[in-house]
């Protein structure tokens, strides 16, 4: 009787897309073609993500926030 | 942090441009309107450099501003009713027509010069499948893929528990891959007769 290996779980397919899925375990890959598809989708769906930009604001918005922001002063108070 | 919680300006300064695009980023793609995000950024800011004197050290710096970052989008999102922000309209329209008429007009002529900084940033297909996520299905993703947050991260930014932060990640995920393979099903090569 095979002795077949247990299906990969979500979390474990996340580290395989991350590369970091110990070697025991993404062996099963090689052999589980169900897990094979699914790592697959799931790790085109995290590349997309991890490739995401980031967005800047507008120009100037460190000093529209700065001008809002009230400085304490050395004793502790604000200035008003 | 010691600087700016001694009052440095400067130091408040560097603490603004470091975070300013992740804390925009989260915040565009959340509520999806340009001078919207950064008004909610605004005010998260403020939030943070006007109380920086009740930050503890022991929580990191970067979760507290997200945290707040985050409550400003959900309440907004809450107040305006815009639970589910769909690219195919309101998620109240009964009728064809009404999601028609609903519906968010990406590329439309006559847009503002901002509309179509929105349209371009904002309408790749992954950005559209992200729309179409729960909030709090995307604030998890964005901290997850965007940010790199461990789950445990999340978790303790966003105060929810760890197999709560789990299953919207997955779910989320799961939604996004459906939303890209159907769009890819109506857009791919068509089968010859």
């Amino acid at each position: 009787m095979t002795n077949l290996p247990t299906h990969l779980t979500t979390d474990e397919i996340e580290l395989w897309a991350q590369g970091l899925l110990p070697a025991a375990r993404t062996m099963h890959l090689a052999d589980c073609s169900l897990c094979r598809v699914e790592a697959d989708r799931e790790r085109k769906v995290i590349l997309e993500l991890v490739q995401l930009p980031r967005f800047a604001p507008a120009a100037g918005f460190a000093d529209r926030v700065m001008a809002q922001v009230r400085m304490p002063t050395p004793s502790g108070n604000f200035q008003p | 942090m010691a600087w700016a919680k001694q009052g440095h300006e400067a130091a408040f300064r560097e603490l603004v441009r470091r975070y300013e695009r992740p804390v925009f980023s989260l915040l565009y793609r959340m509520v999806r309107d340009r001078a919207l995000a950064e008004d909610l950024a605004q005010e998260t800011f403020i939030k943070v450099l006007n109380g920086i004197k009740s930050y503890k050290p022991e929580f990191k710096f970067s979760s507290w501003i997200f945290k707040i970052a985050n409550n400003a989008a959900i309440d907004h999102l809450r107040r305006k009713s815009l639970d589910t922000l769909s690219l195919d309209g309101s998620p109240t329209a009964q009728t064809p027509e009404q999601m028609h008429a609903t519906a968010l007009q990406l590329g439309d002529r006559g847009a503002s010069p901002l509309q179509e900084v929105e349209n371009r940033e904002l309408g790749t297909a992954i950005e559209r499948a992200i729309a179409r996520l729960r909030p709090e299905y995307r604030s998890c993703i964005m901290l997850r893929h965007v940010e790199g947050y461990s789950y445990e991260e999340i978790a303790a930014t966003l105060e929810l528990p760890l197999g709560t932060v789990k299953t919207y990640i997955h779910r989320a995920r799961n939604e996004l891959r459906g939303y890209l393979e159907d769009r890819k099903d109506e857009t791919g090569p068509r089968a010859a007769p």
